[in-house]
């Protein structure tokens, strides 16, 4: 998986170079919007993460060049404009996703993620699975250790989102997004009432934990040998 | 080009209306006095006529008007400025009383006026009803009638001008003093700056034209005044908001940097600065919310929603937590509109999120979606303490917390939230407003149906 990132601001552009190398993913940076543009038409990329103020050519006109040239990775932008008028030029023109400064690395990691999954066809599951936890997508049922384990609906979606994107951090807004369908920033902490009701129902009864909290980040549902 | 003040319009305007008044008045009283005078000259010509044809009577010949001759002339004596010519029937001149005078003189009958040197006359040509009686003429001397005309004509031009010339002044004068008080406004509207916006209008003194004028700039003034404190207050809260997780990054990263330390304590600094910079990172993405807001850039789609499956989804949303508190949550009701749907959802969330946070445990917080007279109502009320009457203007203010002493530099939110719902329900052209008695407290939002 190689990404280009396309920022003009020095720091910005390391650490999320560094972040994402971290996070498994081949990354390249470019400073300017032209050196961008190039590498983006000949890099063979698989996302394509833009700046929308760059020096040379902004984030639009390299997006409008990589879609002219008939390339269809998926483009994430950023940007410190939150103007709606933004957002909307930049879904015209072709862009599958956009975040706006200041914004969570983790957030960032997740969209990253979500894009790529996007373009590749997994098959459909019947059922997800780690260690010892089991969820049947078809019956709506969960089990772990062979014990069956009663859940909500929404206690159901949530671990179904966990369980897909095992070994991800997934932040709190994404899981709004994805299970509640609540789309905007919120400071509540619902999110955290409900994995502290999914962890008592998944994990108080065994020896190992399944769901765990990365502090500031999000949670993540992982087999971690303690 | 400059227009002419308002003064100098209305003093010249009184000048000329008293200059056309007065001048018509002049005319009208010369013309008649000129018509007066005629008259009186006829009245006298024709009594004096009447004694010359008595003391003439049977003058027929030159020989007879001879004889008759010194009578005539005592009647004459009387009247020195009346000179009378007579002729006989063949037309030969008789008598001449003024022999300066021309010979060629109007003969036609009746009464006319003419100017031989300098001197006007007034000419009296009677009508002979005796053919052999001696013909007339009758002169009289009117200069002093046409010295008293042309005296008169002079003091009607010299009022005309006098007149329009002292209501000029008195007509600028009282403009100028009868637009006093919108110089008084002017100056107060001079004076207004960012420091000084309370400066007001004394609106009882002013006269009726300007009242409404008056009461309208104060009421600006007063909008400016509240948009401008609230705004200052604003940044200060701002400064005041950041100031705090600043203060605490760079202590804690300068007290960790001082010495050598396990990575577990670097791990620990690390997370402690991620919390306070998601907090002002939410802070700020706050602030741009309402910004844009501000600048009238937050638009609303608008898609058909059902509002009921909206509140709905949020109380499920919240469900978990609120059965943790022991909260019962409920909605009656539903409506259709056109509106954001993450936008109301966030409008509302924010209202169910501060009501969770005020209801004691026990408590119930209910929802009512309803048509209402004018579009859509809804209304979240939840049961606890209740807020002040006074405190709720300020309910919706940009950092406003109830108590102040409820957060400082934690991760809760900063008193933005209700400021944003207003924001977003202005936004979708709706009003929200907040009432609370004993025991209850009730956000009442009205949106208006568009659908």
């Amino acid at each position: 998986m190689k990404l280009l990132i396309v920022e003009d601001q020095v720091k910005t552009g390391q650490y999320l170079r560094q972040g994402l190398s971290e996070a498994g993913f081949t990354t390249e940076l470019a400073a300017d919007g032209i050196t961008g543009q190039h590498l983006a038409l000949t890099g063979d990329y698989s996302l394509l993460i833009l700046d929308v103020m760059l020096p040379g050519r902004d984030g639009w006109q390299i997006l409008q060049a990589v879609r002219s040239a008939g390339l269809s990775m998926p483009v994430l932008f950023l940007t410190a404009r939150d103007a709606v008028d933004d957002r909307v030029h930049g879904l015209e023109l072709g862009a599958d996703d956009y975040l706006v400064k200041p914004f969570a690395f983790s957030e960032l990691l997740a969209r990253v993620r979500s894009l790529l999954r996007r373009g590749s066809n997994t098959p459909q599951e019947t059922s997800l699975q780690l260690a010892d936890l089991r969820l049947d997508l078809i019956r709506r049922r969960a089990e772990r250790n062979g014990q069956r384990i009663d859940l909500t609906a929404k206690e159901f979606s949530l671990l179904e989102l966990l369980l897909r994107r095992q070994g991800e951090v997934l932040p709190k807004s994404l899981i709004a997004s994805q299970v509640w369908d609540m789309n905007f920033d919120s400071d509540t902490n619902v999110i955290e009432v409900a994995i502290r009701r999914l962890r008592l129902k998944i994990d108080d009864n065994h020896e190992q934990k399944l769901i765990h909290t990365v502090r500031g980040m999000g949670y993540v549902l992982e087999e971690r040998s303690s | 080009m400059r227009r002419l003040s308002l003064s100098s319009r209305l003093a010249l305007l009184f000048a000329g209306c008293t200059a056309v008044v007065s001048l018509f008045a002049g005319v009208l009283f010369g013309r008649a006095s000129e018509v007066h005078f005629v008259e009186l000259d006829q009245q006298l010509m024709e009594s004096r006529l009447a004694v010359l044809r008595s003391t003439l009577q049977g003058a027929d010949t030159l020989e007879s008007f001879t004889l008759r001759l010194p009578a005539l002339l005592q009647d004459l004596a009387h009247q020195p400025e009346l000179a009378v010519r007579v002729r006989g029937p063949d037309g030969h001149l008789w008598f001449d009383s003024s022999p300066r005078l021309p010979l060629a003189l109007e003969t036609r009958p009746g009464l006319g006026s003419l100017q031989i040197n300098g001197t006007d006359y007034r000419v009296l040509v009677p009508q002979n009803d005796n053919a052999n009686a001696p013909h007339l003429t009758l002169l009289l001397d009117i200069t002093h009638h046409q010295h008293f005309l042309q005296r008169m004509q002079r003091l009607i031009w010299m009022t005309v001008g006098l007149s329009a010339l002292a209501t000029a002044i008195l007509g600028a004068w009282a403009a100028r003093s009868g637009l006093r008080p919108l110089r008084r406004m002017s100056a107060i509207a001079a004076s207004v700056s960012a420091d000084s916006l309370n400066a007001r209008l004394p609106q009882k003194q002013m006269p009726a034209e300007l009242a409404d004028l008056a009461t309208a700039f104060n009421a600006m003034l007063g909008r400016l005044d509240d948009s401008f404190q609230r705004l200052s207050a604003f940044s200060a809260d701002i400064a005041h908001e950041l100031r705090t997780p600043l203060s605490n990054l760079l202590t804690h990263t300068q007290v960790t940097l001082t010495r050598p330390r396990g990575i577990e304590e670097y791990r620990e600094a690390l997370h402690s600065n991620l919390e306070e910079l998601q907090w002002m990172a939410q802070l700020v993405n706050d602030m741009l919310y309402l910004a844009k807001a501000d600048h009238g850039l937050l638009t609303p789609r608008r898609e058909p929603l059902e509002l009921g499956h909206e509140v709905e989804a949020l109380l499920e949303f919240y469900a978990m937590l609120a059965e943790d508190s022991q909260i019962e949550l409920s909605r009656e009701g539903s409506a259709q509109i056109a509106g954001d749907r993450s936008m109301l959802r966030r409008a509302l969330s924010n209202l169910l999120d501060n009501a969770l946070r005020y209801t004691p445990a026990g408590g119930v917080i209910r929802v009512l979606v309803g048509w209402s007279v004018n579009g859509v109502s809804i209304s979240i009320e939840n049961s606890g303490p209740g807020i002040p009457t006074e405190l709720l203007p300020r309910l919706f203010d940009r950092f406003y917390r109830a108590d102040p002493a409820r957060r400082e530099g934690s991760s809760e939110h900063a008193g933005l939230g209700l400021a944003i719902t207003q924001s977003i329900i202005r936004a979708h052209g709706g009003q929200i407003r907040c009432e609370s008695q004993a025991g209850i407290t009730r956000f009442v939002i009205d949106l208006p149906n568009n659908t």
